[in-house]
């Protein structure tokens, strides 16, 4: 219950942040120019939209992770409004949970608004058909930024909102070319290999949420890879806050 | 009077029982034993202690004062027993319940110094999200967000977003935040602090009607006239110790006892020797002052000064301050280098 407080808190926090606020209107503006640009890419208009799109849903959300999410709890202890939380009968699990839900929430509400506003544009374009694939596309996006956000809440408990926001470009660029890295590992010698194996499976997996390409040809995906990235980023997401928790168990609030 | 005095190492009495070995007395509204915090630097690993060997006890429904200067870790015992420090050694107890797990912040409301909110929130909002974090139910936490609100002097705009509130009014906010969920225990950092004389008049008021409602209040002050008025009891913690506690009349009674008189027509008159020592003389536009540092000389002064027909006005008896006695507690107590509060 207090978990689910503290996310509904969190949640009016971020909605409240004029950050959001912009990152929907750039959304909105990408998908507008998507249309201006059409007329340039030959009969591939559509296929521009649905990327472009999708892409920006993406970008923009993990904008907002970056300037929200990096400091969620740092930003807490920096302005000492943690102790009003944490003097009451409330768990340091459940305040991490609380923060992570809460902001995953919003980016969910995000990705959802824009990839509605996606749909009606490809709608206006004649392409209503395409609905299926950008639900689907929506979704394993949102997972994408779950679990990003549940990255960012690990360094944002146990460091700066700086060196916070830098970790989480960091883990996010190397989760994107996770696949790249293990085939990197296989071009050298055994022990470093395995060491960038070990690096590639310990950041998250992001190319797995990437259905960007299918859905920019209106193909859906199976519901076994969509059961997959679920279970995938719950995991990851239990696993992240877990190390959170247990960091933040310790902490002192001076 | 119920109870243990308060023990300390260097105060007379000393507990013969380990360091939290059994649960408290359970008529204590706090209890610490042997509560210690020492701070590590992380690259150098130097030690720097701010609170040493704490034996505390508070008792239930008593106001206690918590004195010392700044940086005698005052902030860092309060926020122990709030569970925002987790402390190096000891243990210490809230109305009968380990400070390790949440339950026992379940009937405690604390204040921390200069109280920080949301500032995206409004006046209401943030008194109903204390409420709710703090067990109320939604109706409840509403209908006693508005009460509160209004009785620390806010209801006129509850709708103002905080980021507009003045330090005293979130001062006054935060105290309301603290006690909306009808607490057993209130622990208060420097209430006092940043609010005007009409502002501390009210949290003076505050506690006590929490004291007449049988909750127990600790808080730190450096506004020694308010703690005077309002604690049954105080310590002092000087250099990360507990150097003394006391009920405020046993401290004041210690404290020197002197006897101002005041009198009229007394241009030649000439103090004895034998009183000199005693007898100090301070003249007025409007006569002369006498203060007789030992109270028991009063009757033969007065009947001195009716002898050499001298017209008495006034005979007040002067007591040393508790701000007195506590600069005198500060320059006895040994010095403790290198100690600093959280």
């Amino acid at each position: 219950m207090t978990a689910y407080l503290i996310a509904r808190n969190t949640f009016r926090e971020a909605t409240r942040d004029r950050v959001l606020g912009g990152v929907v209107a750039a959304g909105v503006v990408l998908l507008l120019a998507t249309q201006l640009l059409s007329p340039l890419v030959l009969g591939e208009g559509r296929r521009l939209t649905v990327d472009l799109g999708l892409s920006g849903i993406s970008v923009l959300g993990f904008l907002v992770v970056l300037m929200v999410g990096t400091s969620l709890v740092a930003k807490e202890i920096e302005k000492r409004t943690i102790y009003n939380l944490l003097s009451r009968p409330i768990s340091r699990h459940a305040y991490l949970i609380g923060k992570w839900g809460g902001l995953s929430a919003t980016l969910w509400v995000v990705a959802a608004s824009l990839g509605f506003a996606l749909w009606l544009v490809l709608a206006a374009r004649g392409s209503a058909g395409h609905g299926p694939a950008v639900l689907e596309a929506t979704y394993l996006t949102a997972l994408e930024l779950t679990v990003v956000t549940a990255v960012a809440v690990l360094f944002s408990a146990v460091s700066t909102p700086m060196l916070s926001a830098l970790y989480t470009v960091g883990v996010y660029a190397v989760g994107q070319w996770s696949y790249d890295l293990r085939a990197l590992a296989s071009q050298f010698p055994p022990t470093l290999g395995n060491l960038l194996k070990a690096a590639a499976n310990l950041v998250p997996n992001l190319p797995l949420f990437n259905m960007r390409t299918l859905a920019a040809d209106g193909h859906t995906t199976s519901l076994l890879h969509l059961g997959v990235a679920s279970a995938y980023a719950a995991l990851y997401c239990t696993a992240a806050l877990c190390l959170a928790t247990a960091a933040f168990e310790k902490r002192d609030f001076k | 009077m119920r109870g243990v005095e308060i023990r300390n190492r260097e105060g007379s009495a000393s507990l013969a029982r380990p360091h939290g070995e059994e649960p408290p007395d359970p008529s204590l509204a706090v209890c610490a034993r042997g509560l210690s915090k020492i701070y590590r630097h992380p690259w150098t690993l130097k030690q720097t202690p701010a609170l040493e060997d704490l034996d505390l006890e508070v008792r239930r429904g008593e106001v206690f004062g918590y004195l010392g200067p700044n940086g005698a870790g005052k902030t860092t015992t309060l926020k122990l027993l709030a569970g925002l420090l987790r402390p190096t050694r000891g243990r210490a107890w809230l109305l009968g319940l380990p400070i390790a797990g949440e339950p026992s912040r379940r009937r405690l409301g604390f204040l921390p110094e200069q109280p920080y909110f949301y500032d995206y929130l409004n006046g209401l909002e943030l008194l109903e999200l204390a409420g709710r974090l703090s067990g109320l139910q939604a109706h409840e936490a509403c209908q006693r967000a508005k009460h509160w609100l209004g009785r620390v002097g806010l209801g006129d705009r509850p709708r103002l977003v905080l980021r507009k509130y003045s330090k005293g009014m979130l001062q006054r906010l935060g105290l309301a935040a603290t006690l909306l969920h009808e607490p057993e225990l209130v622990i208060l950092d420097e209430p006092m602090s940043g609010l005007d004389p009409f502002g501390r008049r009210e949290v003076r008021e505050i506690i006590q009607e929490q004291r007449e409602l049988g909750v127990s209040v600790m808080f730190s002050s450096h506004i020694l006239p308010d703690v005077e008025m309002l604690c049954d009891r105080v310590g002092i913690v000087l250099g990360g110790r507990l150097i003394r506690t006391a009920t405020v009349g046993e401290l004041m009674g210690e404290g020197r006892c002197s006897v101002e008189i005041r009198c009229i027509g007394t241009p030649l008159l000439e103090t004895p020797p034998r009183w000199r020592a005693h007898l100090s003389r301070v003249e007025h536009p409007e006569g002369t002052a006498f203060v007789l540092a030992d109270a028991g000389l009063v009757d033969e002064v007065v009947g001195w000064l009716h002898s050499n027909g001298v017209r008495l006005r006034a005979i007040t008896p002067q007591r040393a301050t508790l701000e007195e006695l506590f600069m005198a507690a500060a320059h006895e107590a040994p010095a403790v280098p290198g100690v600093r509060s959280a």
